[in-house]
């Protein structure tokens, strides 16, 4: 195991200084990288490299490193989070790279989605779209015994891989139309499936389908790029379920 | 000084509800006048944040992250306990407790951790309330887990994503107050001092990541729930973010630094495969169920684990611990890992690691059950390391995993200053020298679900309401100090990076201040951190410029706390010659080589104070205990 | 009694006019709409096929089949009123959203790459449907508003065995092909409809829909052009 090879890559990568300059793609050279790094690793000797030089390290956003916490994320040959299925940037591992070849590495691109610096974008929209209805009304203190509600194994099961969304936001970056359908379906599926969510899920489908709207995300046309790059696999059945939700919430809802 | 814990009089099971009812409270007509601070957004501080934004405080939250989603707590995996006995198993609130304390050693206090079990059963209420989806049983009960040695069934879990779900829980009722304009939320933010105005808590100031510009935050109240600093190790399982900053200033600002040589190791994380590694990767505890540790009987055995024959393998946990086998406690498991690994038998290129195999238990169960039950853990670790464990052992060594220490707090969770607050784990309350398995996350949620809300009222009942004023000499002073570090910092334009200065320490502190530790050790890193924190203010470089994003300036910030207070942890460290919890202390053992606890001695808790560049000043919280019987562990 | 009863009808009118708005004013909503007006397009095209197919069993049968038809007399007209309503929203609806998602993408990408999602029908519905919408422009000035002296056999028959027309034709019904490839799948997961057990089905289902429209239509043309006994 770990077979320590080494490969030596070309990499471009977008560089652009903030939100409202222009960015343009740079290119750097990197020689004995390990086929055991992560990505965010290749990415971290190319910034000591860089410092070393004495120029400016490339941005990125990174946190948990383990694919649980949505902060990494970039588009690596036109690929949100790289070319392996369900697997975020930060769980890419070098071996899925040759020697040789060139990564063209861009920021996640979307009206609502700002390049705050380099590969860093702002990503508080999603922020926002869950503050129109992501949640439960209910405060702390009054709520009823845990076991009081049964909820079916398979509902428990099914909004459970709803609420794995880890808000990457690799579903915009990649959805020809820059539309957060699965992200957003993701919450509302979650809430529609469990008994928790049924008193406010007619508004919630309603007002966070529109937030998501104002906001400058564009309309799914059913394209399941976002499907694919979902380092969680979230499956677009979750769409099929927000469009459902917002067809009774649009009809009867008041 | 004398630190008064102020524990409510009474019987143990009585005293939180007394104490609810003794405290004064605050006028709810009056409760949008006071303005709470409260830094992080993790379980401890997006639960306290929605809490306090429901009883109606004006609440500001801010974070280092883009989104109070992204904390650390995030990254938790097994589960949170609660003495629901659901189960039928014989729990309930007392052996919650005693499990609790038990587990943290007894290096903690009684009536916190009865507190904490007592308010288990209300945190699960509220998070399936929240809708977070807990595995439910086929009868659409509630499922749990036995987790961490646990003689009973008590964890409640949501896949191996228990803390995202969690803290998706928790922000959602954040985003609900932010929508209700009850919280002001304000993300890319970094807590750099805390605002001491007449002895109190005040305010904070805080550099905004994207601009670079130095902000001044006041409050009635700041609550710190900033996490923890097991990255002062630099490889550790914790978030890159994660940090000690916050909680630091704090303590340079005159708070009490409790406990902070108490660090848990956890053992079977996937061990580090170069330097360029950036953090390690914790897999689940649940795998020793299944998997029998063992390293070659002979040193330096280089041949792959397949070609080693049965004759040849040393099972050492089971040789040495037949009752308990490969299920001794994180503790015991890590530090004969280490010890194999020194005497130069441990497993891999680097030699860093021991195997984990799982060879017996699918001959015994069938490969279908044993990937029914680890399949996505095996997943996972194939993903990283190209190996699949159900043909070739698994490799693991132990990494840091959780800080017990952290700013010290009363019963009330507030600190030494009055009105500045710390939650989660951030604080020291309730994990003792060691923590259980699922009992973070609870604890971080009782503190922001149910005790702030209960016990802050009873410090601001005794505060005016004007607005706190930013333009004061002690908020610019403390602006003008904040800035200054960071122009110094700025002014950095040596040859090493700063990473490479936070690798160098923390080898250090894996070395001496880990999980076995030796007055010479300690005295030898006690010795050298100063002598690193001086190169790197000689000959670190930070690049870029401080009124921008910068995230090299970030990082230096951070490296230059933990340079110092590595110190501190050493301190304390040294002063505790027993060996407890998480760690032995060489010179306190058995003849079985087993950690010897003192009781006598260090049934106390270790709180620092600040005395600027000289050694900080020790004080000790006696501790006492009248519901337990103090046992030593033995795992023979 | 009077006053409720205005007050109801105002209310289910503001109601009335709140459901339109979040159908028309919203990304699902307009989603809907583009499935709906599609679906209709799409049932047209199934009976119109069906109808062709009589064709096959000369120029009498055809002319006989178009006759009926001509005699439903109002049906014919509130149908094509409703038909041509659908084209005209679905057109629309299509173009506002080509140019809504062109716009959420501020820059573009340096390079482009599925991450496996897209076919080939999804990614071209836009240029597919403007396609047809030439092919069906041409179509109904050749042989719904033409004037014919002679039988509807006779006109289709001329249209064919001209090879231009009947290529144009060939072309066009591709493109009908394509955009049903996608088209006819995307209607129900825009519908809602989208369930593990059934989503295979439905996916290959649209292509071989796809498929055999698209396939029948072509045959017309091909025949026209091939083989002499056409429509004689
Ligand atoms: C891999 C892993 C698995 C774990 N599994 C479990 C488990 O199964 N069960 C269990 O009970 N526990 C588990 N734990 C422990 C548990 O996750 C943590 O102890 C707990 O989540 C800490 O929560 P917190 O709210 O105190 O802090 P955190 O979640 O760390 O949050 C800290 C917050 O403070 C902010 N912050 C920090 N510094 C600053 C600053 N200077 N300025 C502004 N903001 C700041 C951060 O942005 C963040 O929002 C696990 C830990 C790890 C590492
Ligand atoms: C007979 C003619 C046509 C038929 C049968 C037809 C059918 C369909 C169907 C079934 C869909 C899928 C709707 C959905 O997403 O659920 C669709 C989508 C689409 N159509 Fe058409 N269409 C026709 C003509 C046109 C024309 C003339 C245009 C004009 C430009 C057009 C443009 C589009 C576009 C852009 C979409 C994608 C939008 C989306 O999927 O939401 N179509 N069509
Ligand atoms: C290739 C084979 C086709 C043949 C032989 C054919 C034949 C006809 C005929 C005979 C008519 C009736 C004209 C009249 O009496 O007014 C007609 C009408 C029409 N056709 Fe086709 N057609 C074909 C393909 C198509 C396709 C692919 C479409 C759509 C995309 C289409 C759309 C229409 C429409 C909209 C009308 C007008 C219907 C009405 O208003 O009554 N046709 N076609
Ligand atoms: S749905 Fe998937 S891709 Fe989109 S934000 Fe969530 S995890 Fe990321
Ligand atoms: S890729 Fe885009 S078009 Fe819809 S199905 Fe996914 S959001
Ligand atoms: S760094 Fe957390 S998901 Fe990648």
């Amino acid at each position: 195991m770990m077979s320590s090879g080494t490969i030596n890559l070309t990499l471009k990568v977008w560089r652009q200084d903030n939100s409202r300059a222009r960015g343009a793609l740079s290119t750097y050279t990197l020689r004995n990288i390990s086929t055991d790094m992560s990505f965010l690793e290749m990415l971290d000797v190319l910034n000591e490299q860089l410092l070393l030089t004495g120029e400016e390290p490339v941005a990125f956003d990174h946190d948990c490193r383990e694919g649980i916490c949505g902060m990494c994320g970039a588009v690596v040959n036109g690929q949100p989070h790289g070319p392996e299925r369900e697997t975020s940037l930060c769980q890419l591992h070098m071996r899925h790279f040759k020697s040789g070849d060139t990564l063209v590495i861009e920021p996640f691109r979307a009206r609502a989605f700002k390049v705050v610096k380099d590969l860093v974008v702002d990503r508080s929209s999603f922020d926002t779209i869950i503050q129109a209805g992501g949640y439960v009304s209910v405060n702390a203190g009054g709520a009823p015994d845990g076991n009081a509600l049964p909820i079916s194994q398979q509902n428990a099961e099914q909004a459970m891989d709803a609420a794995a969304c880890i808000g990457c936001g690799a579903c915009v970056a990649a959805c020809p139309n820059a539309a957060a359908m699965l992200f957003v379906s993701g919450k509302v599926s979650q809430l529609a499936l469990l008994p928790q969510g049924h008193p406010e899920r007619k508004e919630r489908a309603l007002n966070m389908v529109k937030t998501m709207d104002d906001l400058g995300f564009g309309n799914c046309t059913n394209e399941r790029e976002c499907e694919a790059a979902c380092p969680k696999g979230i499956s677009i059945r979750h769409i099929a379920r927000l469009n459902r939700e917002f067809l009774k919430a649009a009809v009867t809802g008041e | 000084m004398i630190l008064d814990a102020k524990i409510p009089a009474g019987n143990l099971a009585e005293k939180w509800e007394r104490h609810c009812f003794s405290s004064k409270l605050v006028n709810p007509a009056n409760k949008r006048k006071y303005k709470i601070i409260v830094v992080g957004s993790g379980l401890a501080g997006a639960s306290a944040a929605a809490t306090l934004a429901e009883l109606g405080y004006n609440v500001h939250c801010l974070t280092i992250h883009d989104s109070p989603r992204r904390a650390h707590s995030i990254a938790a995996q097994g589960g949170i306990n609660a003495a629901k006995n659901y189960q039928n198993d014989g729990d309930s609130v007392f052996r919650l407790f005693y499990d609790t304390i038990k587990g943290g050693d007894f290096r903690s206090r009684e009536a916190n951790v009865y507190r904490l079990a007592q308010l288990s059963n209300n945190i699960i209420d509220q998070c399936v309330a929240q809708g977070v989806p807990f595995a439910r049983e086929y009868g659409g009960q509630l499922a749990n887990r036995s987790f961490g040695g646990a003689q009973v069934s008590r964890t409640f879990y949501a896949r191996g994503q228990t803390g995202q779900q969690l803290l998706l829980g928790a922000y959602s009722s954040l985003s609900r107050q932010v929508k209700l304009g009850k919280v002001t939320m304000m993300p890319r933010r970094e807590m750099l001092d805390l605002v001491v105005e007449e002895g109190r808590a005040r305010g904070i100031v805080v550099r905004n990541l994207i601009s670079g510009e130095i902000e001044c935050h006041g409050g009635h109240a700041v609550v710190l729930a900033t996490g923890g600093y097991g990255n002062a190790f630099y490889l550790s399982t914790n978030a890159m973010a994660s940090n000690v900053t916050a909680a630091f200033r704090a303590y340079k600002r005159g708070a009490c630094f409790a406990n902070p040589c108490y660090v848990q190791i956890h053992p079977t994380c996937i061990p580090v495969h170069g330097d360029y590694q950036s953090k390690l990767t914790l897999m689940s505890e649940s795998l020793r169920n299944d998997g029998r540790v063992w390293v070659p009987k002979k040193t330096g055995d280089s041949r792959p684990p397949e070609q080693i024959p049965e004759s040849e393998r040393d099972y050492y946990l089971e040789q040495k611990y037949p009752s308990f086998g490969n299920l001794v406690p994180r503790d015991v498991a890590s530090r004969n890992a280490k010890e194999q690994c020194d005497q130069g038998k441990g497993a891999g290129e680097t030699g860093l690691a021991v195997y984990l195999d799982f060879t017996e238990a699918i001959k015994r169960d069938g490969e279908a059950t044993i990937i029914r039950k680890y399949g996505n853990l095996f997943q996972m670790y194939e993903k990283i390391t190209a190996s699949n464990p159900m043909h070739t052992p698994m490799m693991i060594y132990p990494a840091v995993h959780y800080t017990m220490g952290g700013l010290w707090v009363d019963y009330n969770l507030m600190s030494n200053i009055p009105g500045l607050f710390v939650l989660g784990e951030a604080n020291f309350s309730d994990h003792g020298a060691n923590r259980l398995g699922a009992s973070a996350l609870m604890q971080g949620l009782a503190d922001g679900y149910f005790v702030i809300p209960s016990t802050i009222g009873g410090y601001l009942a005794g505060c005016s309401h004007d607005d706190v004023d930013t333009g004061t000499d002690s908020f610019q002073s403390t602006r003008q100090e904040a800035d200054g570090s960071l122009k110094k910092l700025l002014g950095l334009n040596g040859k090493r990076t700063v990473d490479d200065f936070h690798k160098e320490l923390g080898k250090l502190l894996w070395d001496h201040c880990g999980m076995a530790r030796h007055k010479d050790g300690l005295e030898q890193a006690l010795a050298r951190i100063p002598e690193i924190r001086g190169e790197f203010w000689d000959n670190a470089y930070v690049s870029g410029s401080g009124t921008e994003f910068n995230q090299t300036l970030e990082k230096a910030g951070r490296v230059a706390d933990f340079l110092e207070f590595a110190e501190l942890m050493v301190h304390d460290a040294l002063q505790r010659q027993e060996s407890c919890g998480c760690h032995l202390r060489e010179e306190s053992q058995t003849k079985e080589h087993e950690a010897l606890r003192d009781d006598e001695n260090y049934s106390y808790v270790s709180a620092w104070q600040y005395q600027g560049d000289a050694k900080p000043l020790l004080h000790k919280e006696p501790l006492s205990f009248e519901n337990v019987e103090l046992t030593s562990r033995s795992y023979k | 009694m009077m006053v409720v009863r205005i007050n109801t009808c105002e209310m289910s009118g503001r109601m009335c006019m709140k459901v339109v708005r979040r159908f028309c004013g919203t990304s699902v909503g307009r989603k809907y709409i583009m499935a709906l007006s599609g679906a209709g397009l799409a049932i047209f095209l199934v009976v119109h096929l069906l109808g062709n197919t009589s064709i096959f069993f000369g120029a009498q049968a055809f002319n006989s089949y178009a006759e009926h038809m001509h005699g439903l007399g109002p049906l014919v007209s509130v149908a094509e009123v409703v038909l041509l309503l659908f084209f005209l929203v679905h057109i629309s609806f299509g173009a506002t959203l080509f140019i809504r998602n062109s716009l959420a993408r501020s820059s573009r990408y340096e390079v482009n790459r599925s991450s496996g999602g897209r076919t080939p029908g999804s990614r071209t519905m836009f240029y597919s449907g403007l396609m047809v919408l030439v092919l069906v422009i041409f179509h109904l000035f050749t042989v719904h508003f033409a004037n014919h002296p002679g039988p509807i056999s006779a006109l289709i028959r001329s249209e064919f065995a001209s090879l231009p027309v009947s290529l144009f034709y060939i072309v066009g019904l591709a493109a009908v092909g394509l955009h049903l490839s996608h088209g006819l799948w995307s209607i129900w997961q825009s519908l809602g409809v989208n369930h593990p057990l059934y989503d295979l089905t439905l996916d290959r289902g649209a292509l071989l829909g796809a498929v055999v429209i698209a396939g029948l239509f072509m045959v017309f043309p091909i025949l026209g052009l091939l083989w002499d006994g056409f429509l004689r």
